[in-house]
């Protein structure tokens, strides 16, 4: 049976020394500091470097060379689509018939001219095209925190080539301005922003409006 | 034939020595490099992932306010369960603490956040989007996102010299920087669900990513990260672990092949449910299968250390053979042992031994093997168990 009053005498009452953590040997200071912890500190802030500078850098400079040819159609979740303007770039999103492997669209698309950003978001919404505006604006000013773009004017109406109502409202921002448009398509919600500088032309903004024009989601009616 | 007493000292000093057992870590440490470089990008994260919420917070508070409450119990629970695990030469608290702090936000939001979104976007340049929506996130994030958690072990081995000794301390390390990654990231993707529908319906645009999330996390970060911390601590060797390349390098790619199969899972099944459900379970049990080896291919080593800190005890007669055999086992080894009392009650006793004998292995590491007060009161705790005496405390 064991017992735990049996010999222990071999053992040392008192633990051997040993120095604290930040203890640094006299041979292994360099300016005071442990050189042996410089190299894999250098080694991870290198990692840093490429991972958090580098590689946006060279994004930033590679430019995009998918541009839209005359005819192209946008394709998002559930059948959304939209045309986009010849001679625009594709920054996000794929061409209807160009699904991902997995069957499934993207919910949002991006394209852009010179500094005009035009993009499409889809999700299912509860309500109509004026509701949905009213969320979106919501939102993007809760996100905004009274900073960036806000709603310039009051809802008014849109109608898309397929014969959809939508709504709409003009935003503007210390440098920049842009039109947010929004339909409610048998439950799915589109939304639909675009934005660029204050001074943009009239040809932009005729393009941005064709795009909008040109949604359409597959077995609707108007409403 | 048993090794006289003071053979058995001289080899647990050794093994306490070779460990790293017991020893205390201190985190503030001045005079190391790797504590400035620790300090910069865990607040570069942290700085980052709280902008983020507070930015957001306003349109998505429902919703964030879910994923923080949802993904901390489940945090607890892994929590719960890596320290469970590493119940034979411990790591100290305060260095899982530093483990989850990296992985949570430098190796996210200092590291990784910025690096995927970039060669993202190169690949949609390059190969176009449709390609980068099939294989992208497969061929971006398992790179950058072990490395960043890999990077984490390097500094907490600069950080910690004395305390990370083995590859199971990096299996544990590991799992903490994962625990910490996956946690963070989770709560960023839940906060993308709630805006996903313009803002309304945040709970139920968030719910089924968060339940997915935590499905999927079983066999996600947490074990990518711990197979990649065994995996660097044989590349690069320490002092309790000789240094192993080809096994190094092998669990450092392998983490990477099954986050890339992951993240490829939708674009391998094609449009199929059936064939998605199915290679998402076949991913996932691979992972844990592949995460037991591990564990079992590292943990001998701890195993060899309880024996030798505890075989001075058995020799002494404060513990048994048996319970020897048991404390340096796995669980098969301890719940046979457990199951040699001849009834409940003998069984229960049996398993507090174990328990208090664990305790003493502890104290002892924490003492370098001397015989303090606390030393002798956790032995004759072991010997006050066994004799069924009710505690005085």
């Amino acid at each position: 049976m064991p017992d735990h009053d049996a010999d222990t005498s071999s053992a040392p009452a008192a633990p051997r020394f040993e120095p604290d953590g930040g203890w640094v040997p006299a041979d292994e200071r360099l300016l005071g500091v442990d050189r042996r912890t410089i190299a894999p500190t250098l080694a991870v802030f290198l990692l840093v470097i490429v991972m958090s500078v580098v590689l946006p850098v060279i994004n930033t400079r590679v430019p995009y060379h998918d541009i839209v040819r005359a005819g192209d159609v946008v394709e998002l979740q559930d059948g959304v689509t939209f045309v986009p303007e010849a001679g625009w770039g594709i920054t996000s999103g794929v061409r209807a018939g160009n699904a991902p492997l997995s069957g499934v669209y993207p919910a949002t698309a991006s394209v852009e001219s010179r500094a005009v950003r035009f993009t499409v978001h889809t999700a299912p919404f509860d309500g109509d095209a004026n509701k949905l505006l009213d969320q979106i604006v919501t939102t993007s000013e809760a996100l905004n925190r009274g900073r960036g773009v806000r709603v310039a004017s009051a809802h008014t109406t849109i109608v898309t080539d397929q014969g959809k109502q939508g709504a709409m409202a003009r935003v503007t921002g210390p440098h920049s301005g842009g039109v947010i448009a929004a339909f409610v398509f048998n439950g799915r919600g589109v939304e639909a922003v675009a934005t660029g500088p204050s001074d943009t032309g009239a040809e932009p903004t005729a393009a941005v409006f064709r795009m909008i024009r040109s949604i359409r989601a597959p077995g609707e009616g108007t409403r | 034939m048993t090794a006289p007493l003071a053979d058995l000292d001289r080899a647990r000093d050794s093994a306490l020595d070779a460990s790293g057992w017991g020893r205390r870590f201190t985190f503030y440490q001045p005079r190391n490099f790797a504590f400035w470089g620790y300090l910069a990008l865990v607040g570069t994260g942290m700085f980052v992932a709280v902008s983020n919420v507070t930015s957001e917070y306003d349109a998505y508070s429902q919703a964030i306010a879910l994923a923080i409450t949802s993904f901390s119990i489940y945090a607890a629970l892994f929590w719960w369960f890596t320290v469970h695990i590493d119940h034979y030469a411990k790591l100290p608290t305060k260095l899982m603490v530093v483990a989850f702090l990296w992985g949570g936000f430098a190796a996210t939001w200092a590291m990784a956040a910025a690096a995927n979104d970039a060669i993202l976007a190169l690949y949609a340049k390059s190969f176009g989007q449709t390609w980068a929506l099939n294989w992208g996130a497969g061929l971006s994030a398992p790179f950058t996102e072990e490395t960043a958690k890999g990077s984490g072990l390097l500094l907490l081995i600069a950080l910690a010299p004395r305390q990370v000794r083995t590859a199971f301390d990096g299996f544990i390390l590991g799992a903490f920087i994962g625990l910490g990654f996956q946690i963070i990231e989770d709560i960023a993707y839940a906060m993308t669900s709630a805006g996903s529908q313009f803002g309304a319906n945040q709970i139920g645009a968030s719910i089924g990513t968060i339940f997915l999330r935590m499905v999927s996390g079983v066999a996600a970060h947490i074990v990518y990260s711990a197979i990649f911390g065994a995996g660097l601590i044989y590349l690069l060797g320490r002092p309790a672990e000789p240094r192993r390349v080809g096994r190094g390098l092998l669990l450092v790619a392998t983490p990477m092949l099954l986050h890339g199969t992951w993240d490829s899972v939708g674009a391998i099944a094609g449009s199929s449910a059936l064939a998605l459900i199915g290679l998402l379970v076949a991913v996932i049990v691979i992972a844990l299968v592949i995460t037991a080896r591990v564990y079992e291919l590292t943990v001998r080593r701890e195993r060899e250390f309880v024996r030798e800190v505890m075989a001075p005890e058995e020799a002494r007669n404060v513990i048994t053979a048996a319970e020897l055999d048991a404390m340096a086992g796995n669980r098969k080894a301890r719940k046979a042992y457990r199951k040699t009392g001849r009834d409940r009650r003998e069984r229960k006793r049996a398993r507090w031994v174990l328990n208090a004998a664990y305790d003493l292995a502890d104290e002892l590491a924490a003492a370098r093997g001397a015989d303090t007060d606390r030393v002798r009161f956790a032995r004759a705790e072991v010997g006050r168990i066994r004799a069924g005496v009710p505690a005085a405390w």
